[in-house]
């Protein structure tokens, strides 16, 4: 009995790391994010009900904003299967351009039991009309409408969310995002690095999913790329509770005699709070990384799959939504913060940037941040692409994209030529080995030596060799493995699942909540507020369109 | 099978994942190299710290029938190799409450006796890579077997039995001649090149983690190889468990040696693993094993790492401001804010010509970064874990059953792996192990004594899985100099440092803090001051309702060195 205990235990894991592995890569393929979202300035929301599908098996009960009816419009540009369901988590992103007049009809169409609703837009200037008065804003009441107007003041990124019963609503999952794009984008943002980024994107037939070049109208604030996080967690117990409540017949009976009715409003418990589903853009890791608007999940259209080059600036736009801080750790480099709820931290002569450094973004209730974040692989100290100087076997015909030039630019990257595979590569490590004797076509003499694959556990997304992109990962492959006879080979275990397969061999860095238990789906890891950020080498196509 | 759902679809899976478990060999190593082309012997002392006086120079050295070679340094070498080995493994530790905890650890097989007073256990390669020279072999718990460690408090100053001092080695465990790679090759005794015997390794590893994990200190420009030997659990021994190490923080960090099982390798039972990186910029970091992470740091695999600046190593005299000048003209430590957004140690607004010089200790003045104007200096400094167990979890992490996630609560809230008052207790602490030997199970303490009119640098950092947790200096003022491993200066080198008395960190985060006593009329020698959670069930050790993330802070006529271990005078 005690012998069978044991095994349950340890296959159990394996059984779920392969699972969810396995599972992201069929229904992914390639699958990145953007910050997908409608277009306005006139949105016509609803607030309804509806499950949400999470990883363990479960559909919750939840509210969310959705659209009445289609959008004016959807972006980025190119983004496949966009839709507005009557019924989302998080609600649409609202992408407007500063300066714009923002108008917001809600109609209400929760369960009656579920009272009124209405819409805060912390950072703005709200008028209302319509609706009913409620405590903080004017609210819709069941079957009822109200309006928003307001000015897009500022650019910035911000939520929004319920003001009505907060504890009840929010939970339910009524929030969501709005993007103010700046009027004016700095020119500087479309010169230098961001315009050579570009020719290298147009070289690889990569299309750009932006919604501008820049997050303020400042020079300091352009990007190449960008992402957005709502961070939320969710205790079923009381999404339990308020569907039974919304389906019990009594209740049904008394709502349909009027929502005021004695008897007909919910009374859910808020607390003691439990939560076991932490969700980023109301998914669950594996569930997260699937693609935006995926049809497994048609009231969870958002995912997070964040995907750079090297020497992109990626823009991380962060909304805490829920209740509880998370703290946000970004593996592989840090995050200048730029501003928090649109407003630009700057020095005392506003020329510059004053936000803090931080490997750790906390996430906190009802604020949002904006970020940049790179990855360039300075200062490593080996040669990322495995790149050398020659053939390093005799009399083996060398990959000519082994021996690549790296020519240092001001500040010291490969980017003279947009179109090269090491564009963006630090010069400095340029030829420099990591190993003492590789296998393969990479340079030898380095300070390393690597052990036994034997006593490795190979990840999904280890590419089988420590070197960026898929040439160098081929050329780097073990004797055994000829790339003249099978292109194809690698030296991953035979048991090995690829999430990062042979066209790509990114260098995959965990983007996760380091409250570590909040990496979990109702008790069972890996699940919750987890994500892989994938730096590519250049000549891999990151496809944001899905 | 508890709460652990496998999805039915995926079972077909099943065999193919299993099989990555049935491929391990044994396969224990270590590797500490006495020259790398960074650190050419040639050129360097590989085994000292040079001083500072520009970036390395660099020379291209081509290659025959290729384009180009690689920058290989010519003079002028900064930095050194260091070399450290730890296990991953299991191991108990004490509880204020005198409960025995189960954990799965890091535990040191390198730098024993260092670790055993406090210190990193890091090495240069002449000490790492030093055979163990007493004639009794290594036992299971040593170093503290041999130092003849009880669980009763001692007193400190000069060895004494019972205390750390007998066992003064602070070698590679394990490390033997490899009589095999020198046959035939003429030369006289056999290479010392990471050949090992695991005999030894088990003996000394296994059942000897330490919360935290054994503490690793470098310096800017170093080499650092950290090698990982899973020696195996011996409490679980259903679990096949790997581990790794994730050096948290580090900036533009490779997959291969970030320590994401998924993105990675993950190390089997019976296997080392060599992590090798660059120091990165100078700062507060840590590391942690990424398998399962609220499993396995729940369970106690955190510990502490920092980077020290170049700025300690000017010599006497020379302006600070022109020693981060020197950096400014190497691309790799430059900081140029109108070229890289991640960089905050740009040249200060002001130039307050501090020159380098010694500190209350009479050692040369360190700092927590490369600050060009002395806004970071300190006298001595004290790393800080803040940690949390969950009596529960480690109590069902004994057992054979599946841990629940949800409810983890954590009971015993550790400074250093330590409630109060054994946070003030001095010395490693010892723990009697299954295995029926003293180790020491938390080696560091966590009062804080400073030197009157000086100040401590506390490098803080918070490893929970579940908790945000503050700490309050009731008294000595806190100056918040660095966050998240970087100096807090804006883009135009003002500093944006503050005075507070109480700082806040979630899991995963670090930052700088400086306790400044140096007004000398407010902070007397003899007085004592607390720093403590003001989440007030904080300060428990489970049922005990007073303890917990609690130490003291002394101040002392004079300090005898500068950080843990010292004496109070
Ligand atoms: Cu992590
Ligand atoms: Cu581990």
């Amino acid at each position: 009995m005690r012998e069978m205990k044991k095994m349950n235990r340890a296959n159990s894991k394996t059984i779920q790391f392969c699972g969810w592995a396995v599972l992201a890569i069929v229904l992914t393929g390639s699958a990145f994010a953007a910050v997908p979202g409608i277009t306005g300035p006139t949105f016509n929301l609803t607030a309804q009900d509806a499950h949400l599908n999470q990883p363990d098996g479960s559909a919750v009960y939840s509210w969310g904003y959705g659209c009445s009816q289609k959008p004016s419009g959807f972006v980025p540009q190119g983004i496949a299967n966009a839709t507005c369901p009557s019924m989302q988590v998080p609600g649409p992103t609202l992408v407007v351009t500063e300066g714009q007049t923002v108008t917001v009809n809600l109609t209400n169409n929760l369960p009656a039991a579920a009272g009124n609703t209405s819409i805060l837009f912390p950072g703005f200037q709200v008028a209302t009309t319509g609706g009913v008065v409620g405590l903080i804003t004017q609210e819709a009441a069941p079957g009822g409408s109200v309006t928003y107007s307001f000015t897009a003041s500022s650019p910035g990124t911000r939520g929004y969310y319920s003001g009505t019963q907060g504890d009840l609503q929010v939970e339910m999952g009524l929030y969501g995002a709005i993007v103010v794009l700046p009027k004016n984008p700095p020119a500087n943002c479309s010169a230098g690095y961001h315009a050579s980024n570009l020719l290298a994107e147009q070289h690889w037939g990569e299309s750009d999913f932006r919604l501008s070049t820049a997050a303020y109208d400042h020079p300091s604030t352009c990007y190449d790329r960008e992402y957005l996080f709502q961070w939320a967690e969710m205790d079923s117990r009381i999404h339990r509770q308020a569907e039974a409540q919304v389906l019990d017949p009594t209740r049904v009976a008394l709502c349909a005699q009027g929502a005021a009715t004695a008897g007909c409003s919910l009374s859910v418990q808020t607390e003691p709070y439990h939560p076991a589903y932490f969700l980023i853009n109301g998914r669950s890791m594996p569930y997260l990384m699937d693609p935006n608007y995926a049809a497994e999940y048609p009231h969870q259209p958002y995912n997070g799959n964040p995907h750079m080059h090297p020497g992109e600036l990626v823009l991380i736009r962060t909304v805490g939504q829920g209740r509880w801080q998370h703290p946000f750790h970004e593996h592989a480099n840090h995050v200048r913060i730029l501003a928090r709820d649109g407003n630009l931290i700057l020095t005392p002569d506003g020329q510059a940037l004053a936000g803090i450094l931080m490997f750790n973004t906390d996430t906190t209730p009802g604020q949002a941040f904006d970020g940049i974040f790179y990855f360039t692989a300075r200062g490593l100290n080996w040669d990322a692409y495995g790149h050398h100087p020659a053939p390093n076997t005799p009399g083996s015909p060398a990959d000519a994209n082994a021996s690549l030039p790296c020519t240092p630019d001001a500040n010291g990257y490969n980017t003279g030529d947009p179109t090269a595979i090491n564009y963006f590569e630090w010069c400095q490590d340029h030829n420099k080995p990591l190993q003492v004797n590789p296998f393969g076509d990479v340079a030898a003499g380095g300070p390393a030596t690597l052990p036994d694959p034997n006593i490795f556990t190979n990840g999904a997304w280890y590419g089988g060799t420590p070197y960026l992109g898929p040439d160098a990962s081929l050329r780097a492959t073990a004797p055994a493995c000829d790339t003249t006879q099978n292109a194809g080979c690698t030296t991953l275990l035979p048991s090995n699942t690829q999430a990062n397969p042979a066209n790509e061999r990114g260098w995959a860095f965990m983007w996760h909540s380091h409250n570590e238990r909040e990496i979990t789906t109702n008790n069972v890891f890996p699940g919750g507020m987890l994500m892989m950020m994938l730096v590519d080498s250049r000549e891999f196509v990151i496809d944001e369109s899905l | 099978m508890g709460n652990r759902k496998v999805r039915t679809p995926l079972s077909i899976l099943l065999p193919i994942c299993l099989a990555t478990f049935a491929a391990h060999a044994q396969s224990f190593r270590v590797q500490c190299p006495t020259s790398t082309i960074t650190h050419p012997s040639t050129v360097t002392n590989v085994n000292a710290e040079p001083a500072y006086n520009g970036p390395t120079v660099f020379a291209t050295v081509p290659v025959a029938n290729g384009q180009g070679g690689y920058l290989t340094p010519t003079s002028n070498v900064n930095g050194a190799i260091k070399c450290q080995q730890i296990s991953g493994g299991d191991g108990y530790s004490t509880m204020a409450d005198g409960t025995q905890t189960f954990m799965f650890s890091f535990g040191p097989l390198s730098g024993l006796a260092d670790i055993a007073n406090g210190l990193p256990g890091t090495q240069f390669p002449t000490a790492f890579n030093s055979l163990y020279p007493y004639p009794t072999p290594l036992q299971p718990g040593d170093p503290a077997t041999t130092d003849k460690a009880s669980d009763s408090p001692y007193t400190q100053g000069g060895y004494q039995e019972g205390a750390p001092g007998a066992f003064a080695w602070n070698g590679a465990v394990g490390l033997v001649p490899d009589v095999d790679a020198n046959n035939g090759s003429g030369t006289a005794g056999a290479l010392i090149d990471g050949h090992v015997d695991p005999r030894q390794i088990m003996d000394v590893g296994v059942m000897n983690g330490n919360i935290p994990a054994p503490l690793i200190g470098i310096d800017e420009d170093d080499e650092l190889f950290l090698t990982l030997t899973n020696v195996g659990m011996i409490m679980r021994p259903d679990l096949f468990e790997q581990h790794t190490v994730h050096f948290h923080g580090y900036p533009n960090a490779s997959s291969f040696y970030d320590g994401v099982p998924d993105a990675s390798v993950a190390i089997n039972i019976g296997g080392s693993f060599t992590y090798y990186y660059l120091s990165p910029d100078a700062g507060t970091y840590f590391y942690h094993c990424h398998i399962t992470p609220p499993e396995h740091l729940q369970m106690g695999m955190v510990g502490q790492l920092y980077v020290r600046p170049r700025q300690n190593r000017l010599a006497s005299g020379t302006s600070l401001y022109a020693g981060l000048q020197f950096q400014q003209s190497d691309l790799r430590t430059a900081c140029s804010p109108a070229n890289d957004i991640l960089c905050s140690a740009t040249l200060p607004a002001i130039n307050t010509g501090t020159a380098q010089g010694p500190d209350k200790l009479g050692n040369p003045q360190k700092y927590a970064y490369n600050d060009g104007d002395g806004s970071t200096a300190y006298d001595v400094e004290y790393p800080l874990q803040m940690h949390g167990f969950d009596p529960n979890f480690h109590f069902v992490g004994m057992t054979f059953n599946p841990e629940a996630f949800v409810d983890m609560k954590d009971k015993y809230f550790l400074l250093n792996g330590r409630s109060y008052p054994d946070t003030v207790r001095p010395g490693p602490q010892a723990t009697q192990s299954s295995d029926g030997k003293m180790h020491y199970s938390q080696p560091l303490p966590a009062i804080i004594n400073i030197p009157v009119g000086g100040k401590a640098l506390l490098r803080l950092v918070n490893l929970s899985v579940s908790e945000y947790h503050t700490i309050q200096s009731l008294g000595v003022p806190m100056k918040v100099v660095g966050w998240n491993a970087k100096l807090l200066r804006d883009q135009e080198g003002n500093n944006t440092e503050y005075y507070t008395n109480s700082i806040t960190l979630g899991g995963g985060e670090s930052l700088d803090a400086i306790l400044d006593a140096s007004n000398t009329a407010l902070f007397q020698p003899g007085q004592v001051f607390y720093l403590y959670s003001p989440n007030l069930d904080h300060l428990s050790n489970d049922a005990e309702n007073f303890g917990g993330l609690m130490t003291e802070v002394h101040i002392c006529n004079s300090v005898s060195s500068s950080t843990f271990g010292n004496t109070c005078n």
